[in-house]
């Protein structure tokens, strides 16, 4: 989707407000909607931030968008209700629920590495070395193409292996799997004359991004 | 899909939650003494309005909050890359499998977990500086270097780097010569980045452990350089 969120390039945004030594959280509700998100397994909160309204999402802070995701997601899926939100209590029609994540599993949960990489044997469309352009397309869904790509050519670095699309994950319940690949582009391709001969960018595209160049 | 902007509860209904809480805190885990001397922001009530909906329907174990809260507050952090850091400078063997599979060379001090699943090092040489960002979210490696700061994750990082990786670096305090290369890297995939800095002039004689302390979270992002140790310090 070309929202908000698709910052990459983009000028006017403000200030970084850089601090040496910053904390990952400034406030304890901060952290408590990391913890609530990751208790409810709730991973795939992307497309949730992804739809906040831009002017909203400009507005809000990190954790206040992890918060609204988090709402509307549990709404969708029916996992609570809006008014259980206003009311804070659950509906007397609620049934206990178990909790997705146990002590007994917790350990694991944190600290097992996920398996992300799928052990698909697929033939690549492309290779290292071939050059490659970013397809224009404008994906209604969620993507992890980022706008600034389309249109320009890159190299194929590395063959990153076989890896589900994101962009039907919650829009298709048949998984899309196919090759990423790390692609290199020059600053001059993507920025322009003005940008450094000597600098570039890298970034993985999956294959239904690319086209021939 | 329509959105409610805020999801805001009745307040009236949290305060009263809050003030129950509150009298039977004594006999409560001590992580959850929050006292509201001041009222309490929205935002504070109504995350605390969504914890004790969700422990109330069963969704949530609260003994899970408090392991995932104290994870990620003590146990996960920067200082997880900086040991990785100090023994890729010491060595060569490791900085090796390293850079060939950071999931694997990490695993080999116990890190491991969620957003490391393809950890990518990348080598700052004296020719070559790289940088990371996420342009679309906030992807960053937590084994090594826990949950990203605040300007990380800002509108204008994630906006600039990609398009003036120099301008954001030299506000930030590193000015790069011309003739060294930059690289940024997007984390917009399965993969996450974390940079392996350059090991500073006059740290020869230096233990592992020593150079670890030295190590800077900044430094594995990219945005800065390991600075030299002085008589007085790091200079």
């Amino acid at each position: 989707m070309n929202g908000i969120h698709d910052m990459g390039g983009m000028q006017g945004l403000g200030e970084i407000g850089y601090r040496e030594d910053e904390p990952g959280f400034h406030e304890q509700w901060e952290i408590k909607v990391f913890a609530l998100v990751r208790a409810m397994q709730s991973s795939s909160l992307r497309t949730y931030i992804e739809s906040i309204p831009a002017a909203d999402y400009l507005r809000m802070s990190y954790y206040e968008r992890w918060y609204t995701a988090l709402v509307k997601r549990m709404i969708d899926k029916e996992v609570v209700t809006l008014s259980e939100i206003e009311n804070g209590r659950a509906d007397s029609a609620s049934e206990k629920a178990t909790p997705a994540v146990t002590p007994a599993v917790v350990h694991e949960y944190l600290f097992r590495t996920p398996q992300t990489e799928l052990d698909i044997e697929l033939t690549p469309r492309f290779h290292v070395g071939d050059s490659v352009r970013g397809r224009n397309i404008h994906p209604t869904t969620h993507t992890r193409m980022p706008r600034y790509t389309r249109g320009k050519t890159g190299v194929v670095e590395r063959d990153r292996g076989v890896f589900n699309l994101p962009d039907v994950e919650e829009v298709s319940s048949e998984p899309k799997p196919q090759h990423v690949y790390l692609i290199r582009y020059t600053a001059k391709e993507l920025w322009g004359e003005e940008a450094s001969a000597r600098d570039s960018l890298y970034i993985d595209m999956w294959e239904d991004y690319l086209e021939p160049a | 899909m329509r959105y409610n902007a805020t999801y805001a509860p009745n307040t009236a209904i949290f305060r009263r939650i809050l003030y129950l809480e509150e009298t039977n805190m004594s006999q409560q885990n001590s992580d959850h003494e929050e006292h509201y001397t001041e009222v309490p922001s929205d935002l504070v009530l109504r995350v605390k309005a969504l914890e004790s909906l969700l422990v109330e329907k069963g969704l949530v174990d609260p003994a899970i909050l408090d392991v995932l809260v104290d994870t990620f507050e003590n146990k996960v952090g920067p200082r997880n890359g900086a040991q990785v850091v100090a023994r890729a400078w010491v060595d060569p063997a490791y900085k090796q499998r390293l850079l060939d599979d950071g999931t694997a060379a990490v695993a080999e001090f116990g890190y491991s977990g969620g957003q490391g699943e393809q950890l990518t090092v990348v080598e700052n040489t004296a020719s070559v500086h790289n940088v990371i960002v996420c342009t679309l979210c906030s992807c960053y490696p937590w084994p090594v270097l826990g949950l990203p700061p605040t300007w990380y994750k800002s509108a204008a990082y994630r906006s600039r780097t990609v398009i003036d990786p120099r301008g954001v670096l030299s506000e930030m305090g590193l000015d790069l010569p011309n003739d060294v290369e930059v690289r940024v890297w997007d984390s917009n995939a399965a993969s996450r980045y974390f940079v392996l800095p350059e090991r500073p002039d006059g740290t020869e004689a230096m233990s592992e452990a020593d150079l670890a302390a030295l190590v800077t979270r900044d430094a594995m992002i990219g945005v800065a350089k390991v600075a030299t140790p002085t008589a007085e310090g790091v200079s």
